[in-house]
């Protein structure tokens, strides 16, 4: 009896925390319908004229494609690299081991105005330009941190054992990694990359040091649009990313169960 | 004295640099690290970069409208005539490009073209030495802007131009209608941004010493270009603090406070308070003696082709994509009015100059504002933190 | 052990060269530009002085900015645990068919850029917003509260960008836990709570102190949430950086700031690793 109002108060927190995060969310989703520019509440009317000026808007679509390539890219990318860092320090024991594990978490530490300026006084320095291969690893380094942190954790409630057994039993270390590290760290690995695409792709002030002419994303054209006045085709903009994020999961459950079913049949 | 030997030292080490410049690269390839280093920066992008360069050339503005317009009465026929390409890509901020500029290599080079905003900026340009020297002959439509803002850039860059005269506006001030009736604004004029009767609905922009300082010298009775009883403007400025609802940071910004009702009166982006007229807001604008007014440019960095850079320029300039980035922005275009008619819609924008002669208009000195940048920036965080 | 002591060092080498390429480099440049000078025209001259170091030490306003990020860190960090504990525990707990969903949900605001997410604050928190104008027309209230340009309005904006980090973080280390552990302690006896205060707690700590971490260090170095909700008192160390660096070119005066922050950071992290860090408690499973 006394678990059942537990978890019950459990879900009413959680549903509170959720209707807090969203307020805001729901806030843009509603002011992207609504006819006037600096619209606030109450809304007067109900049109989708931002949502044709942004089809038209070739710029913004060419900065979210921009923001999209370079997002899977980067989440793409450190995934790859941090999970074999966080296998090094979770399974091994080296010399300056800590110290390691510290600097690897460092790129959150340092405000990214400084980083971003920093790395271009050493690219100056080197006499390179700016390139898109440039900003990708800035990225990554950026979203390294986050794989890293949550790959750890993750990777720490795995028993060594499991791996050592599987290995006792043949089993190359790829496949071990393969068939047993793997599938238990997939949480993991699925958070990680969540938060490196994420965080690639809502960043505004390393990109903006470092984005060249062509490959300037999505939040740093919202930036310069400050200066006059954000057009709510931004409002409709994020609406589309948000029907998009929730309908796509939504969309593969529903085709996989009809898909099971079918097979079943 | 001083300044002038911070100079020399300046000049000594742009020169190493450039000497350092060859030896450092074939020390770099010799290690080996420059291939490394090649594939992060460079690499295979950064070579294509460069290949494509050649048919291309970079527009940096602040996006939106103006891009929009010029895309569309500028570019696309520039790109029809001559097959080059315009890049174009938005800037966040006048402070922020110059930032990124400073930190480009070639130094400046790899951006060509960019919409500035102030004289004071153009001089800082100069000062670090990313100036072009345009060939006016090559501009024909250069004729038709106004020549007091040609003389202003001219004057800086010994009677040459790196930039051409694209349009102006004036920081002003904006109030609400509902609130504050048009006698009680104009009898105050810059007083009114001290009526401790709008104490919490006041506000004023965060991001720029000179506009505060400006009305602040306004509202003490002094000269803006030459402030004699400075610790007067200090003592304006920290009691207009405790008046404060926000300092805001954008354009953006400005309109929502004025549009939510969260402030009555406040300094104000002449083109900010068209657009929140045109919107039908109660907002009325005022402009006291002296009001801030400042000049936007088309500034070319050095190391652009200025073959295609001046053709560019002349596109830019035609009376159709100057006017409608007018009507974008709702800052009046450096046409003047005595050559090229232009419409009602641009005739009836605060800030526009129907003489042509822009007398009366008070730029910011950039020599006066340039050198004492560092020392009041810190002094004005310094009140607007509260300490 | 065996002769596999490469192994580690392999698996690093593409982590440590970026960080090392992309950041510990470009950082020493910081330190150095930090001892250097601004000349008037906002170009840089190479010296060795610390008139930099000393202007920050001058008077107290450079370190009362310091302090008073701090201080916002640590209430941010505070209210993240607060507020996002339960739910990642409902996460953990859940057998609801929803739970990816539902987690997806949970970046969702990401989606939205920052910068729209923390004005969007305005149209809720402002006079003219939405709770000002649901309680003026329900009549609790004559005059618009101010909620907004303070210290809690830029809580509000950093809240809402750090949570998910808190959470996601607390989530991933719970998900690790063995449940048929807090089984056991209940078939021995234990109450729910005690299980949950015995068992899971403590296992979920290395989640929870490397959430605070990040959410602590994240807050440190943002300054869009205080320059958008915060009034004129509300700027904190990431503001002044971004002013000094970008504003008025002051290269070095900002790499002073930067190093300033960045050593303060470096002891903060390095205490808290010694203490009650993530490593300390991966050795204690190990």
């Amino acid at each position: 009896m006394k678990l059942t109002s537990g978890w019950t108060w459990i879900k009413i927190y959680t549903l509170l925390i959720y209707v807090w995060m969203f307020t805001p969310i729901v806030a843009v989703v509603l002011l992207s319908f609504n006819p006037q520019q600096f619209g606030s509440f109450p809304m007067e009317g109900f049109s989708f004229r931002w949502y044709a000026k942004l089809a038209g808007n070739a710029t913004i679509l060419g900065a979210f494609k921009n923001s999209l390539v370079l997002g899977s890219l980067t989440a793409v990318l450190t995934t790859a690299i941090g999970i074999p860092a966080a296998m090094a320090f979770v399974r091994y024991q080296f010399p300056g081991k800590e110290t390691l594990n510290t600097l690897l978490l460092t790129p959150i530490m340092i405000p990214e105005v400084v980083l971003g300026v920093a790395l271009l006084i050493f690219i100056r320095w080197l006499q390179q330009p700016k390139s898109f291969a440039l900003l990708l690893i800035g990225h990554v380094v950026l979203t390294l941190p986050y794989v890293l942190l949550v790959v750890q954790a993750r990777l720490v409630g795995i028993k060594k054992e499991y791996e050592e057994a599987a290995q006792t039993l043949g089993a190359s270390p790829f496949q071990t990694f393969r068939s047993i590290t793997f599938p238990l760290l997939a949480p993991a690995i699925f958070a990680g990359m969540l938060f490196s695409f994420t965080i690639s792709f809502d960043d505004v002030t390393a990109t903006l040091f470092w984005a060249t002419a062509q490959n300037q994303t999505v939040p740093v054209k919202i930036f310069g649009m400050l200066r006059n006045s954000i057009s709510p085709e931004i409002n409709a903009l994020g609406t589309v990313m948000i029907v998009l994020t929730v309908s796509i999961p939504l969309l593969a459950g529903y085709l996989s169960r009809r898909f099971a079913r079918g097979n079943g049949a | 004295m001083m300044e002038n030997k911070m100079e020399r030292k300046l000049d000594e080490m742009i020169d190493r640099y450039r000497e350092g410049k060859i030896s450092r690269r074939a020390f770099m390839k010799y290690l080996g690290i420059a291939a490394a280093a090649a594939g992060i920066a460079g690499g295979p992008f950064g070579l294509a970069r460069n290949a494509f360069g050649a048919k291309s050339i970079t527009f940096h503005s602040w996006g939106g409208s103006t891009s929009e317009a010029l895309r569309k009465y500028a570019f696309d026929p520039f790109t029809k005539e001559t097959g080059i390409e315009v890049i174009d890509a938005a800037f966040t901020g006048m402070d922020a490009f110059l930032t990124q500029v400073k930190a480009s290599y070639p130094p400046g080079g790899e951006f060509n073209l960019a919409h500035l905003s102030a004289v004071y900026d153009y001089a800082r340009y100069k000062n670090l030495g990313f100036n072009s020297v345009l060939d006016e002959s090559k501009i024909p439509n250069l004729k038709n802007v106004l020549p007091k803002m040609i003389d202003t850039l001219r004057a800086i860059t010994d009677g040459k131009l790196s930039a051409v005269p694209y349009d102006y506006g004036q920081t002003g001030i904006a109030y609400n209608t509902k609130y504050i009736s048009k006698e009680n604004a104009e009898n105050l004029g810059a007083s009114l941004l001290w009526d401790k009767s709008l104490k919490g609905k006041l506000g004023s922009w965060g991001g720029d010493f000179r506009t505060n300082m400006w009305y602040a010298a306004l509202h003490t009775g002094q000269s803006p270009n030459n402030i004699t009883r400075l610790n007067d403007v200090w003592d304006a400025l920290r009691e207009q603090r405790e008046l404060m609802k926000k300092y805001w940071a954008s354009g953006s910004e400005l309109m929502s406070l004025l549009a939510n009702d969260e402030v009555y009166a406040t300094v104000a982006w002449s083109g900010r308070v068209a657009n929140l007229q045109a919107e039908g807001h109660p907002i009325g604008y005022l402009a006291p003696d002296n009001t801030y007014s400042w000049m936007e440019y088309m500034y070319v960095l050095k190391g652009t082709d200025m073959d295609v850079a001046q053709k560019l320029l002349n596109f830019m300039l035609e009376p159709e994509p100057a006017i409608a980035v007018a009507e974008g922005q709702k800052y009046p275009p450096s046409l003047d009015p005595r050559k090229v008619s232009l419409p009602k819609s641009i005739k009836k924008l605060p800030a526009f100059d129907p003489t042509g002669t822009l007398d009366g208009y008070l730029f910011a000195d950039p020599e006066y504002w340039n050198s004492h940048q560092l020392e009041w920036t810190e002094k004005w965080d310094r009140i607007k933190a509260g300490a | 052990m065996k002769s596999d002591k490469w192994k580690p060092w392999a698996l690093l080498a593409p982590s440590l060269t970026a960080v090392f390429l992309l950041l510990v480099i470009p950082v020493c440049f910081v330190v150095v530009y930090s001892f250097w000078l601004r000349a008037p025209s906002g170009g840089d001259i190479p010296a060795f002085q610390f008139g930099n170091y000393a202007k920050f030490f001058a008077d107290f306003f450079y370190p009362s900015l310091v302090i008073r990020t701090l201080r916002v860190a640590l209430e941010t960090v505070v209210l993240c645990l607060v507020m996002g504990y339960i739910p990642a525990y409902f996460f953990y707990r859940t057998e609801s068919k929803l739970k990816p969903f539902l987690m997806i949900l949970i970046m969702l605001p990401f989606w939205i850029s920052f910068i729209i997410r923390t004005l969007s604050w305005i149209n809720i928190l402002g006079d003219t917003g939405l709770i000002n104008h649901v309680f003026i027309k329900a009549g609790v209230i004559d005059n618009p509260l101010p909620m907004l340009y303070n210290e809690g309005a830029v809580l509000m904006g950093l809240l809402q960008y750090l949570l998910p980090f808190m959470i996601l973080n607390i989530y991933v280390s719970l998900e690790g836990i063995d449940k048929s552990l807090t089984e056991a302690a209940k078939s021995l006896g234990c109450t729910e709570w005690q299980a949950f205060k015995e068992v899971t707690l403590p296992l979920s700590l290395p989640g929870v102190s490397a959430g605070c971490l990040l959410v602590f260090v994240l807050t440190c170095g943002t300054y869009l949430p205080p320059m958008i909700l915060g009034g004129p008192g509300n700027d904190m160390i990431a503001n002044l950086i971004f002013k000094r660096i970008v504003g008025t070119l002051d290269w070095p005066f900002g790499s002073a700031l930067s190093t300033i922050l960045l050593a303060l950071l470096g002891v903060i992290v390095y205490t808290y690793n010694r203490y009650l860090g993530i490593n300390q408690i991966f050795k204690t499973l190990q």
